[in-house]
């Protein structure tokens, strides 16, 4: 009997022994491999705007292929520069991140004086997650049929016509300053708070055009409330509905891209480990089905590919904060 | 759409959809008594437990669950400590914590549920069977209405200021020039910052409304010391008769209706409803120099009024999938990840799990008066807490609800800087609400008086008399209800200093 317990005590603390070794060399196996702890995802937005809700969406899924979850910290304030400043000055050793746009990374040195930093030389791309395509939009029952007619009109009343956009140097302010700069014209453009006030001026009639996301006026435009003018790019997104490109509109015009950034003084491995984390995602049917369910397209980009992008688009948005200071 | 409607009810009829209500409304609570945690953060937290059930009848009513809790929860630090969690709960503070004070938290709160889940379900009610036809109601103001009602709004503040006249004006005053620093809208040229970063985006509302209203409190708390500690029972006082909310019925509908009248307006907010519905109340009661000092009727007023807002903001989402604000639009991108878009063809193609979830909402306003119900002697015991301890506590939430609204280290010294002004003021016999007021009528006055500019273009008087007669005529009525109301507040003023000498 006593010899029982005893032996049986002596497998227990056998097996518990070899349970905590194997526990220690696991831990440290995970201890030698980046990420061992959650990773901080700076979002320079307020709670609740498109950035918030793709990040809450891709974090989600992320966690699968990092092994450790990513935590959103939102940064809000300053048209991003609180968030972007926050991020820059972070020690570059991977764990934290920053979600950003090209116009927070590329444009707002230009239009804000971002006096602390300089997003190029201190942010390296992760990876662009996806895009906002912007499409011009007017009433159902606007006059204008083509958007000749109402550049015409345009070019007929030079600052009569209004556009309702969604705040200063905002995703839809950027699009309409670029389309007057373009093609030469002459909008008053109507400040609103958010992408969502914007179109509802535009159902109001209060203002003569507006811009939006094609995929967050679907409905609208099935019930004939909104016709849509023309969406951004080269080619044709929607069968009938001219391009940019086709009416002489700059083609990387009206584009939001919406990037995950690191400090620029990130180990190379780290970032390495990153970026193929984020092609990994791209293969996770969960994460595609939620994303086109919040109406958000996976447009994937890769760290390097994107790198190579913001240079350009940066240069571009210098010259248009140029033109409409002139205005 | 009757078939729609019936249909939703059978499908809302879940046990589980109820579970994850419940557990939303408990959570939202939770978060809105937390000072800083807003309703938006929580429910943005939240997010993905909500579109990971996959059911549009859980996750949208877990959702809505923490919206409508996280309005009421903001009442209760409001009422025990003078520390309004959110900015809704501004004007519960004014009588729900002179309650406390008096030994009476808990009526207070029963009060403020009271009132919050009959305005609440009445206002979800009219949602519900008016949210086709009312949805044409809601365009029709834009920036030029809600400028003119703004207007209104800071003259009907300035006119019914307690104390004289002048402090009023000068308090409104002000708060309406702390509401320009920072950027402006418009250009972002910077105003009053003197160069530095810090004030690029003006002042936070959360550490305005913890200094001026909590640190004040807990500075005279420091000073009272401990000596009337009583029997916990007299400490917490008794329940909500139901006579007194017979009593306070009428405040109840009468701030329902203000509270979903703003509701409707995209872009007003529940601060402006809280506010307009407890000027109301006081204008119409009998006794309005108890109001301020502990009136009970304070307290249904501002938090009917309040929770009123928040069924109709749900119109313009759902028919025309317009989020007017940053809850709202959460809940858009949880309907959208559930596979209804909102909008114009939404009750078409899914009339019965919108009605559905309108009804949900509705049932949830009763699971909220159970919940709140068993939780309110819990959350009462705060103030049996011996003061050497509850002092301490009061102010790491006072720091803590200031740091979290924004992480930002400046808002800490903003804090402090109005719990100076506001012990000042009360040293001073000044009221601080004019102030408050003015600087959240005033961003929104600049705000949308600069759209209104912008969309008039080169002639304002021809675009006011052509198009926009509904502006004008609220700008033309502004002066008669203001001397209207003023001259009332008058009489009342001299009754008081008569009774007074």
């Amino acid at each position: 009997m006593a010899t029982k317990s005893v032996l049986r005590r002596y497998a227990t603390a056998n097996a518990m022994l070899g349970g905590m070794l194997a526990l220690l060399l696991s831990s440290g196996v995970v201890l030698a491999q980046y990420p061992e702890r959650p990773i901080t995802l700076i979002t320079p937005y307020a709670a609740g705007g498109s950035h918030d809700l793709n990040a809450r969406v891709f974090t989600t899924y992320i966690q699968r292929y990092l092994g450790q979850p990513i935590v959103i910290k939102l940064v809000p304030g300053q048209a991003g520069q609180k968030g972007t400043l926050e991020a820059v000055q972070a020690p570059p050793d991977g764990y934290t991140l920053i979600f950003t746009d090209n116009y927070r990374d590329q444009l707002y040195q230009h239009t804000f004086g971002t006096r602390h930093y300089d997003t190029t030389e201190d942010l390296v791309a992760v990876a662009r997650l996806n895009y906002g395509q912007v499409g011009m939009i007017v009433r159902g029952d606007s006059p204008y049929r083509t958007w000749q007619d109402f550049e015409a009109d345009a070019r007929a009343r030079p600052g009569e016509l209004k556009m309702s956009h969604s705040g200063l140097w905002a995703a839809f302010f950027v699009a309409g300053a670029q389309v007057m700069k373009d093609r030469d014209l002459r909008l008053r453009m109507v400040p609103y708070r958010g992408g969502g006030p914007a179109k509802a001026a535009l159902l109001a009639d209060d203002v003569d055009i507006s811009a939006a996301f094609p995929a967050t006026v679907l409905a609208d435009v099935e019930a004939g409330l909104i016709r849509i003018l023309a969406t951004a790019g080269a080619e044709r997104t929607i069968a009938d509905v001219p391009s940019f490109a086709e009416l002489g509109i700059s083609p990387t015009t009206g584009y939001m891209h919406r990037a995950v950034m690191a400090p620029r003084a990130i180990p190379e491995d780290r970032l390495a480990r990153l970026r193929a984390a984020f092609d990994e995602l791209q293969r996770d049917a969960d994460y595609r089905a939620a994303m086109t369910r919040l109406g958000e397209n996976t447009e994937y980009l890769d760290g390097v590919a994107y790198e190579s992008e913001r240079r350009a688009l940066g240069q571009q948005y210098g010259e248009l904060a140029e033109a409409i200071a002139e205005l | 759409m009757l078939d729609a409607l019936l249909a939703g009810f059978d499908a809302a009829l879940r046990v589980d959809t109820f579970i994850w209500m419940s557990g939303g409304l408990l959570l939202g609570m939770l978060m809105g008594a937390m000072p800083g945690f807003t309703t938006t953060m929580g429910m943005s937290v939240l997010m993905p437990v909500a579109f990971l059930v996959g059911d549009p009848l859980l996750g949208i009513p877990f959702l809505i669950g923490i919206y409508k809790g996280g309005i009421y929860g903001g009442s209760v630090p409001a009422i025990l400590i003078s520390m309004p969690g959110t900015a809704a709960s501004v004007v519960t503070v004014m009588d729900g914590h002179e309650l406390t004070k008096k030994g009476q938290p808990r009526k207070a709160l029963d009060m403020g549920l009271a009132a919050s889940v009959i305005s609440d379900f009445i206002s979800d009610f009219l949602t519900l069977i008016l949210i086709i036809p009312v949805a044409a109601i809601v365009l029709g103001f834009g920036p030029p209405e809600i400028a003119a009602i703004m207007f209104l709004s800071l003259v009907i503040v300035a006119v019914t200021a307690t104390g004289p006249v002048l402090k009023g004006l000068l308090m409104l005053g002000v708060g309406f020039w702390l509401s320009f620093v920072g950027a402006d809208p418009f250009s972002a040229m910077e105003r009053y910052t003197f160069g530095t970063t810090e004030l690029y985006d003006g002042f936070h509302l959360i550490p305005m409304l913890i200094g001026l209203f909590a640190l004040p409190e807990i500075f005279n708390a420091v000073r009272a010391g401990d000596k009337q500690r009583g029997h916990v029972t007299s400490l917490i006082g008794d329940r909500l008769s139901w006579a007194e909310l017979k009593n306070s019925m009428r405040t109840i509908l009468r701030s329902t209706g203000i509270g979903t009248a703003v509701g409707l307006v995209p872009g007003l907010g529940q601060t402006v409803a809280a506010m307009m519905g407890y000027i109301a109340a006081k204008n119409a009661s009998k006794h309005p120099e108890t109001f301020g000092k502990g009136e009970l009727d304070g307290v249904a007023a501002a938090e009917s009024a309040n929770n009123a807002v928040n069924g109709p903001t749900m119109v313009p989402l759902l028919t025309l999938g317009i989020p007017g604000d940053n809850v709202t639009a959460l809940l858009l991108g949880a309907f959208m990840m559930q596979g209804l878009r909102p909008g114009p063809t939404l009750f078409e193609t899914s009339g019965a799990t919108v009605f559905a979830i309108l009804i949900v909402m509705l049932f949830a306003n009763l699971i909220f008066w159970v919940i709140g119900y068993y939780t309110i002697p819990l959350f009462s015991r705060v103030v049996t807490i011996r003061k050497g301890l509850l002092i301490p506590i009061t102010i790491m939430l006072a720091f803590t609800g200031t740091y979290l609204a924004r992480s930002n280290p400046f808002d800490l010294i903003t804090l402090i800087g109005f719990g100076v002004i506001g012990l000042a003021a009360r040293k001073a016999a000044f009221d601080v609400m004019p102030m408050v007021m003015g600087f959240i009528l005033g961003r929104e006055l600049e705000y949308s008086f600069g759209q209104t500019l912008s969309l008039a273009g080169d002639n304002l008087l021809q675009f006011a008399f052509t198009e926009r007669l509904g502006m004008t005529a609220i700008v033309i009525a502004t002066p008669i209800l203001g001397t209207l109301i003023g001259l009332r507040m008058n009489r009342l003023r001299r009754q008081e200093l008569m009774r007074g000498g």
